[in-house]
């Protein structure tokens, strides 16, 4: 169409110019006009469905919705809720074996059916941001030359690249560096740099930031935010946390088992959802501000999408569901102007709850600490600093002790030093009245009682489970290494204690959720009892609603056992619900610590108070 | 029960590619060529100087050797030689292969140099010309020609083991069945080597094969099996210069060689595919 005629380099220099804060949008509206022809310009998508002919599948279904032009749009859902696959279908990038039906128009072409209208406009009219920003680029090639691929034919590199590399505020020397001399943050924008190089229309981002640190998401998000309203693009976002979505788009659409639940404004869905999936979502994502006495989990896992296609995808997990809710298939209605809900008593869902009030975390304890760590020091080979700078710790019988920090401050370090897993360098661990600084200097029998003093759970629920074994064998070896006879009750009483059915001894990791392997790892860890629990970030691979389930159970199970915990994470909201004291880490140093509601409501030190501000609190004004 | 079982099984044999079905088909055949030999060609090794070379004709399918034995049934009783020795050093090499490369690649430090020197001072020599040197100077024979191959295939097996064990090395699973306080043997052998046993099969079929043309070319030079024996490597060096007066006493060993060799890499790669993607999905 226009848009391909005129090129965008040449067509639309208003709105390419960096710095053209303001008056931006007169000069980008008089561009769209002429990119969108008479048509519709931005995105309309009509009753997408994705199927898996070679199973007979349906993956999602259904699935309506339109981005103006100049409008942000953000598909929120958990994982399995077809968010990513939904943008895939739309641009024509589906995986092999999977098809896709329904309407789809890009910048006012009608591009379903017709792939050649679709390797026309990629690229140029539409621009694809992707995930992680360490495997997007090509490690052997200058990042300049990369970004001077996306160029339109006739554009000229040596002054686009630079112009380019200025709008997402890298400097220009950037340009002649290789991927890997560039941080997580940069290498984003370098991607954003090439992603806008053939001047887009549409420019998609999958989850652009979720690789990134959380100060790191917030500088990204701010300047693709920035960007797209400069050069007034339709954007759309996917990404699984509601509050980044309010705070960054427009209006939101939530997804759910492969269908869209609820469509509004962004403002609007924050004060009022129509959907009690929403509702659900929003709720089980701990507050940063304050410490919930129950975090409201969602019971149960995301369905298939098949599973449930005679019914409301929501009517199992549901605490208003009604019979008709399992009658029929419920389709997104208006339930007021701007607002859609698939949820059959959207309009006399109750009010909603006031939000929950914060409760005071127990007092201090002051027993002799189960864990000890003074001054401990490790520094890996090759490695510009070290990634331990002398930290010390203590953690009190039954304590709960938050360690916070991004990537690169050293809390896994510290974690893995506890357990075990790695040497320091120097410094002390006092496991109870045992050193255990170096494991390897210890006897058996001194490591055997360590082992049972402390254990740990990993991040990864997928890599934390043989996937050779069956959960009942990796459950009985626990219980035998922890020297408590595995009679055939003991198993299934494991899995109870985690909230599992017994009669998952018999199955394979594969079978499992990631949360019920999350479930079994902490079953496994705490078949002896042990007095002190390392977590290293239990919760962050997990979606929200699961993610709540898992910080139920730790809490519960650390009232039950009066279990220690040495709780690893970056995310502030979730430390606030279970930890007593925190320590922050920035780059292997300690900078700050107390009692967590005192770090987190006056923090005194500049880091600490860049964390909580990334956070995101689902306000406009959030992205600053 | 059992029916669903074998059902299943029918099922997985229909799905299976062309080519896979075939290459089954042939294995098969030799299979059953090696176990069945004595009975299915009692007298391949009769001789009928009357009759002497004739190419393929009524009675003879492929013909006859120099000696007026049959080529089919010499191909046939020729297996019995051929598939046993190359299974002996696949397996003799994987097996040492795992007990070196699962310990060196687990416990690395100085285990790990010693093995892996070991493997480069094997890898640095001419594999086949040690072979011929060793079985030479030794005074051939079938056994020593199929434990000098084990030795030098054992390098390569502990290689393939040791890297796939570094790979799960650092896993969760393993580092908590560390923190589980269980032996290094125990989770050696039951939580890494039940994830890397895809891998070492598939290694033993890619052995199988090479195994399979490294014996018949020790054969085919008369370090291996005596002159006169029906074995595939050895008929073909037998009969080399009959070539013109009945090429089948050449082609068809050879062909039974490469076909066997090339049917055991595609089962091989199929049976990997479907092991590996099982223990990763279900």
């Amino acid at each position: 169409m226009a848009s391909r005629a005129e090129g965008p380099v040449t067509g639309d220099p208003g709105a390419r110019r960096p710095g053209g804060d303001g008056s931006g949008t007169g000069r980008s509206a008089a561009g769209r006009t002429g990119t969108t022809g008479g048509g519709l310009g931005g995105v309309g998508v009509e009753g997408l469905a994705v199927r898996q002919p070679a199973t007979g599948r349906t993956l999602l279904s259904e699935v309506s919705f339109e981005v103006a032009p100049g409008e942000s749009v953000a598909i929120v859902g958990e994982s399995g809720s077809g968010k990513s696959l939904t943008v895939r279908a739309m641009l024509g990038l589906l995986p092999r074996g999977l098809e896709a039906a329904g309407r789809v128009d890009i910048d006012g072409v009608r591009v379903d059916d017709d792939p050649r209208a679709r390797a026309r406009q990629r690229g140029g009219v539409v621009s694809l941001l992707m995930q992680d920003p360490f495997t997007l680029l090509n490690p052997l090639r200058r990042v300049g030359r990369q970004i001077a691929d996306g160029l339109p034919r006739g554009a000229d590199a040596t002054i686009e690249v630079p112009r380019l590399l200025a709008e997402v505020g890298l400097p220009g020397d950037v340009a002649g560096r290789y991927p890997f001399q560039l941080s997580g943050g940069m290498r984003q924008r370098v991607g954003l740099a090439a992603a806008l190089a053939g001047g887009p229309r549409v420019l998609v981002a999958d989850e652009p930031t979720t690789a990134l640190d959380a100060t790191t998401q917030r500088e990204v998000l701010a300047l693709v935010r920035r960007i797209q309203r400069e050069r007034d693009m339709a954007f759309v976002l996917i990404t699984h946390d509601l509050r980044l979505a309010f705070s960054t788009c427009d209006r939101v659409v939530v997804m759910y088992a492969g269908r869209i639940m609820e469509v509004g404004g962004a403002a609007a869905v924050r004060d009022e959802q129509l959907h009690p999936y929403t509702r659900a979502l929003l709720a089980a994502e701990p507050p940063a501000d304050r410490r919930l006495a129950v975090i409201p989990a969602v019971p149960g896992s995301v369905p298939a999408h098949d599973a449930v296609a005679d019914r409301c995808a929501f009517v199992e997990r549901c605490s208003l569901a009604v019979a008709e809710c399992r009658a029929a298939r419920p389709v997104p209605v208006a339930v007021r102007p701007g607002r859609e809900s698939a949820c059959l008593r959207a309009v006399e869902l109750p009010a909603q709850p006031a939000p929950a009030p914060g409760v005071t975390p127990p007092a201090p304890v002051t027993a002799a600490p189960v864990l000890q760590v003074r001054d401990l020091r490790r520094t890996f080979a090759g490695a510009s600093r070290p990634a331990l700078a002398g930290v010390s710790l203590s953690i009190a019988p039954g304590e709960v002790v938050g360690v916070v920090g991004e990537s690169g401050s050293g809390k896994t370090t510290l974690a893995r030093c506890v357990a075990g897993l790695e040497r320091p360098d120097a410094g002390t661990i006092l496991l109870g009245d045992a050193d255990c600084s170096d494991y390897g200097a210890l006897s058996r029998t001194a490591v055997r009682q360590a082992r049972r003093t402390a254990q740990m759970i990993f991040q990864d629920p997928y890599s934390t489970l043989n996937p050779a074994r069956t959960i009942g064998a990796a459950l009985a070896e626990a219980l035998r290494a922890d020297g408590r006879p595995a009679a055939s009750g003991d198993v299934a009483g494991l899995l109870e204690s985690v909230g599992l059915n017994r009669d998952m001894a018999g199955m394979r990791p594969a079978g499992l959720s990631g949360g019920e392997r999350q479930r079994v790892a902490i079953a496994r860890a705490i078949a002896g009892e042990p007095r002190l629990l390392i977590c290293d970030e239990p919760v962050s691979a997990l979606d929200v609603s699961v993610q709540a389930q898992i910080l139920s159970l730790l809490a519960e199970l650390r009232e039950r056992l009066s279990m220690a915990m040495l709780f690893i994470t970056h995310d502030l909201a979730v430390v606030r619900q279970i930890a007593d004291r925190l320590y922050v880490l920035e780059a292997g140093r300690c900078v700050e610590t107390g009692p967590a509601e005192q770090v987190l409501d006056t923090p005194a030190h500049p880091y600490t108070r860049a964390l909580l501000a990334s956070v995101p609190d689902g306000s406009p004004g959030w992205l600053g | 029960m059992r029916r669903s079982r074998s059902d299943a099984r029918r099922s997985i044999v229909r799905r299976a590619p062309v080519s896979v079905v075939i290459a089954l088909a042939i294995l098969v055949a030799v299979a059953v060529a090696t176990a069945f030999a004595p009975w299915i060609v009692p007298d391949a090794t009769a001789q009928d100087l009357m009759l002497g070379i004739t190419g393929p004709g009524p009675g003879h399918p492929l013909g006859t050797d120099d000696l007026g034995r049959d080529v089919l049934e010499l191909l046939v009783a020729g297996a019995r030689t051929a598939v046993p020795g190359a299974l002996c050093v696949a397996a003799g090499s994987m097996l040492i292969g795992n007990l070196v490369g699962l310990p060196a690649g687990y416990l690395g430090g100085w285990v790990d140099a010693l093995a892996m020197r070991w493997a480069d001072l094997v890898f640095s020599l001419p594999a086949l010309l040690v072979a011929i040197v060793v079985a030479g100077v030794l005074g051939g024979g079938y056994g020593l020609a199929i434990a000098v191959l084990v030795v030098l295939f054992a390098p390569t097996d502990t290689r393939v083991v040791r890297g796939a064990v570094l790979e799960q090395r650092h896993r969760p699973y393993v580092e908590a069945a560390q923190l589980k306080n269980l032996s290094a043997w125990r989770i050696m052998t039951r939580h890494v080597w039940p994830n890397i046993a895809p891998v070492a099969l598939a290694n033993v079929f890619l052995n199988f094969a090479f195994a399979l043309v490294s014996l018949a070319s020790l054969s085919f030079l008369g370090l291996g099996v005596p002159a006169g024996s029906p074995d595939w490597g050895r008929t073909l060096s037998d009969n080399r210069t009959q070539f013109l007066a009945n090429p089948w006493t050449v082609i068809a060993p050879g062909l039974a060689i490469i076909a066997t060799a090339a049917a055991l890499n595609i089962v091989g790669d199929w049976l990997y595919e479907r092991v590996d993607r099982r223990g990763r999905a279900r």
